[in-house]
């Protein structure tokens, strides 16, 4: 990895810390919609943490928030030790983003698409093409690497966005249901990613509406609604809080469904 | 700004524009092969036309209803076809025959002859002015040969003559042509031709769900819209360009202007150098940067292509009115008119090809497009960090 830039080593413990943070949209229809309610978590390093709740809960807005591309209307979040208001690009430098509906360019190849995202983040030369091409063989990208992505099936796709995403090898990954829409080896292959990532220390937030893959690949979950946060911790604390086994029951007995 | 980063994202730009089909045929296919294709059907259509007219004025027959046998005679010797008939009109309209001549007797004065014709029929109008002329000719020979009979020299018939003398050489004729159309149409080819380019990294991106993670990027918001707009420039200026190369290659290349050889002449002498180009090149840039800039700013508000091209279209419309305008002859570009983008710089193009333009209206022009350019290309750049616009569902 000695191609990705340098990151300065955080005195931070948590490597996001998230405070109050809030965004309420004006919509012509609904008036005044309160999208992100006083969210606070943090996330650790080597940690994964999820974001679970229905359909307009908030969790793409939260993330576009750390992700610097929604500004708060209050509170503010700090990702390894950078202000999400006070240095948006300081943070857009430690973070991998995947949005929730992402798209390719679909005229670009692959390995086209992987140079560009490298070059945003200050990679070029031999180094960026060697990283460029060990993100290839790590995501069994070599078959279509040249072949323009309106070719690829959305599992292909996918495996490229997550590419993208970790390339710079960021130490923040925020990934917006990177599962969706997939079948089980793509799926798998991306979870397996993701643990990867955790293992070199790297911090995930991970929003997702599969309660299966939130117990099986999270340390701690938070269970979002409204924009407001029900509970955080651990499956064990979720157990414990609420009296059920099963995530999908706890998820029904905390919004009161 | 960082140099590797805008490098970067022109690259990328350039690579997805000429990759997409659409862009390519607006910004090649149609300037490359579609004028010279027009040009010369036209010139086919019109020189076939009017060789058809010559021909079948000559083979068809024109109905005579005349006492005075000269007038047959003239006209057969002239190589026309005529017998005698009854109806002219009528016959004209069933296109029986293409034209006919009438004598119409008045008591006590000079016979008249009438020459039919339909006028909305090529071949007609082509065969009544062949027979005029030989009747014009048989009118002066008969005034000759009375003049002689009386002795008097044919010189009184042409006490004086009169001869036109267009002092404009060629250069200049073709020069008013010229500057009146090419500031217009070098205009119009810059927005068009930009039009696809633009909506396609603006409003294209957020169609395709790629805007944001570009924008999650350290990429600089003046970087990205910078980037895109020297690629959007790029398009602008080789549509431009390229139309203009193959609208002067079909036009010297064609027979527009029909037999006329003055008309011929004006279109195929191109009133251009080295030092004229030049400054027109000069004139266009901050219009180049304008146009990319406003239609940058304007299809970012769209939420997909069709959005953004019905956006743009009446921006064509504003654009077309002022460059018109500015092609139009004895308007004098004051400092103040100077300051009207577009029409500034369509008359000032004008002033350039006629060799007729003042230092002041020169400056003030390129000083306005410039400020134009600036304020379009800071609010194309607000577009960038305006939440309602890049997430507008
Ligand atoms: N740009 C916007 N303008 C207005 N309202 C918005 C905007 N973006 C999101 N919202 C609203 O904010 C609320 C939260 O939406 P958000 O997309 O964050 O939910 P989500 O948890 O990601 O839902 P999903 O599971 O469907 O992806 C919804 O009510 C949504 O309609
Ligand atoms: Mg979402």
């Amino acid at each position: 990895m000695s191609s990705a830039p340098a990151f300065p080593p955080s005195a931070e413990p948590a490597a996001v810390r998230v405070e109050n943070l809030s965004k309420s949209f004006n919509d012509p229809k609904r008036g005044e919609v309160r999208a992100v309610d006083r969210v606070s978590f943090q996330v650790a390093r080597g940690e994964i943490f999820g974001l679970l709740g229905p359909n307009g809960a908030g969790k793409t807005t939260t993330l576009r928030l750390i992700s610097t591309l929604l500004k708060p209307t209050s509170g503010t979040a700090l990702v390894g030790g950078c202000d999400i208001v006070a240095e948006p690009a300081k943070v857009r430098e430690r973070i991998g983003f995947l949005a929730g509906e992402t798209g390719l360019y679909p005229r670009l190849t692959p390995r086209e698409i992987l140079k560009f995202f490298g070059e945003m983040h200050g990679m070029k030369g031999a180094p960026l093409a060697g990283r460029v091409q060990q993100m290839i063989a790590r995501f069994g990208i070599e078959k279509f690497a040249d072949t323009r992505t309106d070719k690829l099936s959305t599992g292909m796709k996918q495996r490229v966005a997550i590419a993208r995403t970790m390339l710079h090898d960021p130490p923040v990954l925020i990934l917006d249901e990177p599962t969706a829409g997939l079948d089980v080896p793509s799926a798998r292959n991306i979870e397996q990613a993701v643990k990867e990532a955790k293992q070199a220390g790297k911090s995930i937030i991970y929003s997702t509406h599969f309660m299966e893959e939130a117990e099986f690949l999270c340390d701690r979950i938070a269970v979002i609604s409204d924009g407001v946060v029900k509970i955080t911790g651990t499956m064990e604390d979720l157990r414990r809080a609420t009296g059920k086994q099963r995530l999908r029951e706890i998820f029904v007995d905390l919004l009161g469904i | 700004m960082r140099f590797p980063f805008l490098a970067a994202i022109y690259r990328k730009e350039m690579l997805d524009l000429i990759r997409d089909r659409r862009t390519l045929i607006s910004m090649v296919v149609v300037p490359v092969f579609v004028f010279p294709i027009i040009m010369s059907l036209m010139g086919f259509v019109i020189g076939a036309m009017e060789d058809k007219a010559e021909r079948e004025s000559k083979t068809q027959t024109i109905g005579l209803k005349v006492a005075n046998p000269a007038v047959r005679e003239t006209l057969s010797k002239a190589g026309l076809v005529v017998a005698d008939k009854d109806n002219l009109r009528a016959l004209i309209e069933q296109k029986a025959i293409v034209a006919g001549v009438e004598e119409v007797a008045a008591a006590g004065q000079a016979p008249e002859f009438r020459v039919y014709s339909d006028n909305s029929n090529p071949t007609s109008a082509a065969a009544s002015e062949k027979v005029r002329a030989a009747l014009a000719g048989l009118k002066e020979a008969i005034v000759r040969s009375s003049l002689r009979a009386s002795g008097v020299p044919e010189a009184v018939l042409t006490p004086f003559s009169v001869a036109k003398v267009n002092v404009a050489p060629p250069k200049k004729m073709a020069a008013t042509m010229w500057g009146s159309m090419l500031g217009y149409l070098m205009i119009l080819l810059m927005f068009s031709g930009g039009m696809y380019p633009v909506i396609d990294m603006t409003a294209g991106e957020k169609e395709r769900h790629t805007l944001e993670s570009f924008l999650a990027t350290p990429a600089g918001r003046n970087e990205i819209v910078v980037g895109k707009m020297l690629a959007a420039m790029t398009a602008i200026l080789m549509t431009a360009l390229l139309t203009l190369t193959s609208i002067v290659v079909s036009i010297r290349s064609n027979r527009i202007g029909g037999n006329s050889a003055e008309v011929r002449q004006m279109f195929s002498t191109i009133p251009l150098d080295a030092g004229n180009i030049g400054l027109i090149l000069v004139t266009l840039l901050p219009l180049c940067v304008l146009a990319a800039a406003v239609m940058i700013a304007i299809a970012m508000f769209a939420r997909g292509f069709k959005e953004g091209t019905s956006y743009l279209t009446p921006v064509m419309l504003f654009v077309l009115f002022p460059a018109m305008l500015g092609g139009m002859p004895n308007l004098e570009l004051t400092p103040a008119l100077a300051l009207i983008p577009i029409f500034n710089a369509s008359q000032l193009i004008r002033g350039i090809i006629l060799g007729d333009f003042t230092r002041a209206a020169f400056l003030v022009t390129m000083a306005a497009n410039l400020v134009y350019a600036t304020i379009a290309l800071a609010i194309a750049k607000n577009r960038f960090e305006t939440e309602s616009v890049l997430f507008r569902t």
